[in-house]
């Protein structure tokens, strides 16, 4: 214990990041019961959160409710998702004589990635726990969609009678694990018909393409029939086949309806309670989360006061739509990490119609998924003629770009910066230019008859002049400007006129290095201090 | 002019991006004045093999390849194996290369058969096996061609003739350095990622076969090689001149795919092959 405790300590002095993890996996190690022993303490219990897409605006949002009902909330830090991250977290908490200290009201809610859970519930024995939806992600992590979903119905079905269950009855794979349940399950759903958007969907209409990702019926395997299908797979569908259909929710939205960009007013109806409810954020996407966590409030018998006030004072975590002021600008900070995801932040920003500055960031690092073949089924065609300016950056830039000239975009339109140099440019073209102040390309003499001589070699009869083969080098050099998230960052900023909004759509590792970046500058807190 | 692209099992088969490969192959014909139809083919649906120029068929989960397997086999067998045999165009990705070829045995369950159109067969070693996941690079036609590949199955080549040599990457097997297979015009590989908007070579190779097949366009043959060639390293003729009717096929302005597909190059350690790529990004 003590000297889990030393690491964590000993890992936020050297800024190894918010350190809880690592202490957690030294604890567990040391003592690989620590995270049942621990939790046992918490006289209000636990709550877990897993999802796709959601789990860490979800479980703000209950924490906020929970907050406000007068409860002392514990969280794992956003991104420590897996059980190291949980015992982290429960640690950090412990006394040297091995007990919680101000176990007390207090309740912990976790968020836990999709392919962990059964063992944080095997380990945790929550009250409840909440799926708020399941889609494609990170296929070379998780595998396919079906993997995840057969995960969870094994462990549905050894959840004890006393957890219950909060599901989503709008995603047709999640919901079907109620049918698994012993003990009680809630399911959350939307109810305002006017969200329809099926009949635009499929090939025919551009601009309006659906990723679907749970597509065939559980049951039986026969496709789903919608009567109403709100984005990807969520909606009310019913199987034709076997009649397996939606079940009827206990909390629904009846009506939801965007009040400014960052606020969803919604009418939402509980077994007792009609009431609306001010989301402070943008998105259809966070009328299921806000719904998620009410239903689970609902289920630990929060009263309807500390529900309202919870989700109307909610502060948005890092990266889902918090804002950070720059230079006169704001900065709004969207994380997209799949093809749903993705396609409803770009809804969310272009349904209006309005002009948006936009910088996008695609990593393929092992957290964000190698694998970025997804970017060719998210619509980006609706961000067409709708983009104030526009910069593309990360380790997948070139990729992004080119999925952007492919939705319309000239890509004289776009800045260009990768995060590493093209080193075989360099050679065609010289240096490119660094930082800021990086002006002149450091062409030598030399380099330019090398280009010249390079250009010559693969040059036919019919090609032009030297001089403007060499040109047109140039020109490819010029379409990205430098390279590197802060060059990029600095790039998206400087195209945005002050007091104009900046919307910065990354991917997961993209977003922590924008985090790095803006802490670099001393414009946000460390998260793992923002948070608790 | 005209081509009808036939997309097959685009609801159930369409796990990695696959939409790019119809995306492109619609744009480049389009900027060159040719009209690309597509027409999806799902289950149940019969397949006439004169009512398509081009056929695609992308990859899927085990789940939904099980019913497409039998549908595949059921119902459009015929008329895809009359399709093949006229020299029509196929490019299959992933989970359709494999159901392209005599079957693919998964970790659990029945074998699921396919056409046997390639040679070749597949087996999932079970789970404990890994995935063969990353990106890749092989050589074709003496250019290489880049891509994402993650897939559980070892495919084995029989005696179909590899689409290309592995320079970097799994491949078919991650034993025998070869991707994916060629019988007549039909093209399996493991590629994705999505495969053709950073290959415009081999997007154009595919639109020259579906117009030399249609139009009869007969000096576009030499865009066509045999699939003795392709291991050797040669490349294929350009076109000559405006009365030449692979003008057709003129070049477009592929900077960007070039840059793309180079930075690809570069971060595997293919430099010279990236400097190559760029240079060929001029050309465009």
């Amino acid at each position: 214990m003590i000297s889990g405790r030393a690491a964590g300590a000993l890992s936020r002095r050297l800024r190894l990041g918010g350190g809880t993890s690592i202490v957690g996996l030294v604890a567990q190690r040391l003592y690989p019961d620590i995270i049942g022993h621990l939790a046992a303490q918490l006289e209000h219990g636990s709550v877990l959160i897993t999802g796709t897409n959601g789990k860490t605006t979800t479980s703000g949002f209950l924490a906020a409710i929970l907050r406000d009902a007068g409860l002392r909330v514990w969280r794992n830090r956003e991104g420590a998702n897996l059980l190291r991250g949980v015992a982290g977290a429960l640690v950090v908490r412990a006394l040297p004589n091995g007990n919680l200290r101000r176990a007390g009201q207090a309740i912990s809610v976790f968020e836990i990635d999709e392919a962990v859970i059964p063992q944080a519930a095997r380990l945790l024995e929550p009250r409840a726990v909440v799926f708020v939806n399941l889609f494609r992600d990170q296929l070379d992590r998780y595998g396919e969609v079906e993997s995840v979903a057969s995960l969870w119905r094994q462990m549905v079905k050894e959840l004890p009678e006393t957890t219950a269950l909060v599901l989503n009855a709008d995603d047709p794979t999640t919901a079907s694990l109620g049918e698994l349940a012993r003990g009680p399950v809630l399911y959350f759903g939307l109810e305002d018909l006017t969200l329809d958007v099926s009949g635009q969907d499929g090939q025919g209409t551009p601009g309006t393409y659906q990723v679907v990702d749970s597509r065939s019926c559980v049951r039986c395997g026969s496709d789903y029939h919608y009567s109403a299908r709100f984005y990807s797979h969520m909606g009310h569908y019913q199987c034709p086949h076997c009649g397996l259909e939606r079940p009827s929710p206990l909390v629904r939205a009846l009506h939801v309806r965007q009040d400014t960009f960052d606020r969803l007013r919604v009418t939402v109806e509980t077994p007792t309670q009609l009431g609306e409810i001010v989301i402070p954020l943008p998105g259809l996407y966070n009328v299921y989360n806000a719904l998620a966590a009410i239903t689970a409030a609902q289920a630990l018998g929060i009263s309807w006061e500390p529900i309202v006030s919870g989700i109307e004072q909610f502060k948005p975590a890092f990266g889902r739509g918090e804002r950070v002021q720059v230079a006169g600008r704001t900065l709004r900070l969207l994380l997209a990490k799949n093809p749903t995801g993705l396609n409803e932040v770009l809804r969310t920003l272009f349904s209006e119609g309005t002009p948006r500055h936009v910088l996008f960031v695609l990593n393929d690092n092992i957290a964000d998924g190698r694998d970025v073949s997804w970017i060719w089924d998210v619509d980006f065609e609706r961000a067409k003629g709708l983009t104030a300016s526009l910069t593309v950056t990360g380790t997948r830039a070139f990729d992004l770009a080119l999925r952007l000239k492919y939705a319309g975009f000239a890509p004289e339109a776009m800045t260009l910066i990768p995060s590493t140099p093209l080193r075989a440019l360099e050679e065609l073209t010289g240096p490119q230019p660094r930082g800021r102040k990086g002006k002149g390309r450091g062409r030598t003499r030399r380099q330019l008859q090398e280009g010249q001589a390079a250009a010559a070699m693969t040059s036919s009869a019919a090609a032009p002049p030297a001089e403007e083969t060499t040109a047109s080098l140039q020109e490819m050099a010029v379409s990205f400007p430098g390279y590197g998230l802060a060059r990029a960052l600095e790039q998206a900023i400087a195209q945005t006129p002050a007091g104009e909004t900046l919307f910065i759509v990354p991917t997961y590792t993209g977003l922590l290095e924008i985090h790095r970046e803006l802490e670099r500058r001393g414009l946000t807190p460390h998260y793992w201090e923002g948070r608790d | 002019m005209t081509l009808t692209l036939g997309h097959l099992y685009p609801d159930q088969l369409n796990l990695y991006g696959d939409r790019g490969n119809i995306l492109t192959l619609k744009r480049r014909c389009e900027l060159r004045g040719i009209e690309l139809r597509v027409v999806g083919l799902g289950i149940g649906d019969a397949l006439a093999p004169d009512e398509y120029d081009l056929l695609f068929i992308g990859g899927g989960q085990d789940k939904e390849q099980a019913p497409v397997a039998q549908d595949l086999f059921e119902t459009k067998g015929i008329g895809l194996w009359a399709a093949i045999e006229d020299d029509m165009p196929v490019l299959a990705v992933c989970g359709g290369y494999q159901l392209l070829a005599h079957y693919y045995r998964p970790a659990e369950g029945p074998d699921m058969k396919g056409l046997g159109v390639f040679d070749a067969w597949t087996v999932h070693k079970g789970p404990r096996t890994p995935r063969c996941i990353g990106d890749v690079v092989i050589r074709w036609n003496g250019m290489t061609v880049v891509g994402f590949e993650n897939h559980g199955g070892r495919t084995y080549l029989g005696t179909a003739h590899p689409l290309g040599k592995v320079l970097k990457g799994y491949g078919n097997n991650a034993e025998d350095g070869t991707e994916g297979a060629v019988y007549r015009n039909a093209y399996g590989t493991y590629l994705h990622g999505s495969l053709l908007p950073k290959n415009p070579h081999f997007a154009d190779h595919l639109i020259g076969l579906a117009l030399q097949r249609k139009y009869g366009l007969r000096r576009l043959t030499s865009l066509s090689m045999p699939p003795g060639e392709i291991m050797n390293g040669s490349t294929p003729a350009q076109p000559a001149s405006m009365e030449d009717p692979t003008t057709l096929l003129r070049p477009l302005d592929d900077h960007l795919e070039w840059q793309a597909h180079a930075a690809i190059l570069e971060r595997l350690g293919l430099y010279e092959e990236a400097v190559a790529a760029l240079r060929r990004a001029k050309a465009a």
